[in-house]
């Protein structure tokens, strides 16, 4: 090869490289707009996101996949477990990670501030993203939650959910609202007799949770739920 | 050593040697906080937040110190001038030391831009600005007034402006979360897969032409198409980046396509530092600066190369994207890349600045730290690579929650520590061996 050929190779290459690149840009930038659904990217969620950087959130957690890895990822965090969830975790770090093996810090956040970052990560999670990440994508929650329904739905325990209105704020596959955690996400991380606990008095378990208590059930009924939802814990999804 | 302003790189190297091990030892801590756990009351004071921010804040400071102290070793000798202004060069140290120590003790109190990786917040941004474009005039001047132009100036003074005008893309606040990840890449990737990699060509270039005697054409002929092969994966290689973060899915494909060929120019220097080694006219000596020379180029290929492309196509990314099989690929890069580029050059630099014959040096001890540290980062690299499969696997596929998949992994980043500390003994040997380098031995060399 001579040296001409050899320059030749470094214009072309560059110039092709960069020129696809810039194209792409300009486009990428223009279909930002749909993508994100800008139009719901109001002065909340932007104090949110400066909240959430004040705070340096994102050198612990990913977001978007982005971040350090040494807590969970909050890009679906509110699909994954509800905003009530997210509020308790941000008010009172050092009680809702008290029995866990890696703390968050407790930085004093003012109402207000956890109001925006809990509306930055609601439009976060909105982003369309081609469906990242696997773990809390809802297509995949939605698929591995009908395959248990289609034997469980019948059961007395799934006739007690819907009796209780629990959809009326937490997720199971692809209905029900994200004001708590999502029923599998629960059931992945607790067993039946604390979920039972926790249905007599949410207070005494979790303080500060919002969830009211279900003690007009009997301790055998909020055991079935209990089992139930740990039923409902994905696995090989 | 020929022109007296060459040795103003010595200072840059000192203090970027200093911040590497603060870099390390950061990097200890953080490991520990995985399996071990760290009460709330010191997590309240020092979270995992504050010490990872020093950790890369660290290590990218010092990187660039090292780059910049070895362009000032560099361009005297190939411009065949002293330095336009040895004294401003000196000032712009102080200011950037000034500015990042400033940087760091601020994360303490938590005054942060809080971007990973680019948390120095806006004020001090200006700072290191005026530092880059003191910087950058000294260079250009140099060179556009000796007008002795070379392929390894060219491609060095290339490489920097790219490097100062796309730190200019992390500055601003973005309002739109994917916008901002969107240039944040631009900061990130087109360094590392860009401008530092065209730093690294120029300086291997310039080292391999002087430790080996091969001629300059062919080194500068191979190094135009390692630039061209560079620039051409790298810079549409940043769609990589772009596949889950709201951008179009075309960048699944280009991504994919591109990045997948980010190895070729890689294994390209490989190859041409492998000739120049064997068509050497010059004995390998002082061996230990031919031992980096050559674990550079092997562990960037492996590092950035290999494990870089292990999870860069779209189907893998999808579950081990944001997992720490990045942690893996990341520690091996910087360190194969751009730790060994600079010690490489400390090495070659320092003797010939104190003016011993033939740039030999006493070696004893400087290949213990070498081969700590090298076997060390492996081992580091293997161990992330366990714990990102294992929460590939236990989070992403079975569906496992967070905590729950991080519960085995606690153990391999003890592993990842063990390894750590193999990096930090090795390290602190080759620190101490650089600052207190001596002559070759009678009989030695």
């Amino acid at each position: 090869m001579s040296h001409a050929i050899a320059k030749w190779i470094f214009w072309v290459g560059t110039l092709v490289s960069l020129g696809l690149f810039l194209a792409l840009t300009v486009d990428t930038r223009g279909q930002f707009a749909a993508l994100t659904h800008a139009d719901k990217l109001d002065d909340h969620v932007v104090a949110g996101k400066r909240a959430f950087q004040a705070r340096n959130c994102n050198d612990c957690h990913t977001i978007l996949g982005f971040g350090a890895y040494y807590a969970p990822d909050l890009t679906r965090v509110v699909a994954r477990m509800g905003e009530d969830s997210i509020r308790r975790r941000l008010e009172h770090p050092e009680v809702a990670f008290a029995d866990s093996y890696r703390k968050m810090p407790q930085q004093h956040l003012g109402q207000q501030e956890i109001e925006d970052i809990v509306a930055y990560l609601r439009w976060v999670g909105n982003i369309d993203n081609h469906d990242w990440p696997p773990q809390d994508s809802p297509n995949r929650w939605k698929r591995s939650t009908e395959r248990v329904m289609a034997g469980a739905a019948l059961s007395p325990a799934a006739a007690l959910v819907q009796q209780e209105n629990c959809l009326s704020c937490h997720t199971l596959g692809g209905s029900g609202e994200s004001k708590g955690p999502r029923f599998e996400w629960i059931g992945a991380r607790r067993d039946a007799a604390y979920i039972a606990r926790y249905l007599a008095d949410p207070e005494k378990v979790a303080p500060g949770a919002q969830m009211p208590s279900f003690e007009s059930l009997s301790q055998e009924q909020r055991e079935m739920i209990g089992e139930f939802i740990v039923s409902l814990a994905a696995q090989g999804r | 050593m020929t022109y007296k302003s060459q040795s103003i790189a010595y200072p840059y190297f000192v203090l970027a040697l200093l911040l590497f091990a603060l870099q390390v030892l950061m990097g200890l801590w953080l490991a520990s906080n995985y399996f071990t756990t760290v009460p709330q009351s010191v997590v309240n004071v020092f979270p995992f937040a504050t010490a990872r921010a020093m950790h890369t804040n660290l290590l990218v400071l010092w990187l660039l110190l090292g780059f910049m102290g070895a362009t000032f070793y560099l361009v005297p000798e190939e411009t065949g001038t002293e330095l336009a202004w040895p004294k401003m060069a000196i000032a712009q140290l102080a200011l950037l030391a000034a500015t990042g120590v400033t940087a760091l003790v601020g994360f303490f109190f938590g005054w942060t831009k809080g971007r990973p990786l680019l948390e120095i917040p806006f004020p001090l941004n200006l700072l290191i600005v005026v530092g880059a474009l003191m910087f950058l005039a000294n260079v250009a001047v140099t060179m556009f007034r000796a007008k002795r132009w070379t392929a390894v100036q060219g491609s060095l003074l290339g490489g920097l402006v790219f490097l100062a005008l796309m730190y200019l893309f992390g500055v601003p606040f973005y309002r739109n979360a994917a916008e901002d990840w969107y240039y944040w890449w631009w900061v990130i990737h087109l360094w590392v897969e860009g401008a530092w990699e065209l730093i690294t060509a120029a300086l291997t270039a310039f080292v391999l032409i002087k430790l080996t005697g091969v001629d300059r054409k062919v080194v500068e002929k191979w190094l135009y198409v390692e630039l061209g092969l560079f620039l051409f994966t790298g810079i549409a290689g940043t769609g990589h980046h772009y596949y889950w973060l709201g951008a179009p899915k075309y960048w699944l494909w280009v991504g994919g396509v591109f990045s997948a060929l980010e190895p070729f120019p890689i294994l390209l220097m490989l190859v041409d530092t492998w000739r120049d080694v064997r068509h050497r006219s010059q004995p390998v000596r002082p061996r230990l600066t031919w031992v980096y020379l050559v674990g550079m180029v092997i562990l960037h290929f492996i590092g950035a190369g290999l494990f870089g492309f292990a999870h860069t196509l779209p189907q893998i990314n999808y579950y081990t994207h944001g997992s720490q099989v990045t942690l893996s690929h990341g520690h091996l890069a910087f360190f194969g890349a751009y730790v060994l580029m600079n010690l490489t050059f400390f090495y070659f630099a320092i003797p010939r600045i104190k003016g011993y014959p033939d740039g030999t040096y006493d070696e004893r001890t400087g290949h213990l730290g070498f081969w700590l540290m090298s076997l060390g980062v492996v081992g580091m690299g293997l161990g992330f690579g366990v714990a990102g499969v294992l929460q590939t696997y236990l989070e992403r596929i079975q569906g496992q929650p967070y905590m729950l998949a991080q519960q085995p992994i606690r153990f391999w980043m003890l592993v990842v520590a063990l390894h750590g500390l193999l990096v930090l003994v090795g390290a602190l040997l080759a620190i101490r061996h650089l600052l207190t380098l001596k002559p070759a031995r009678p009989g030695q060399a």
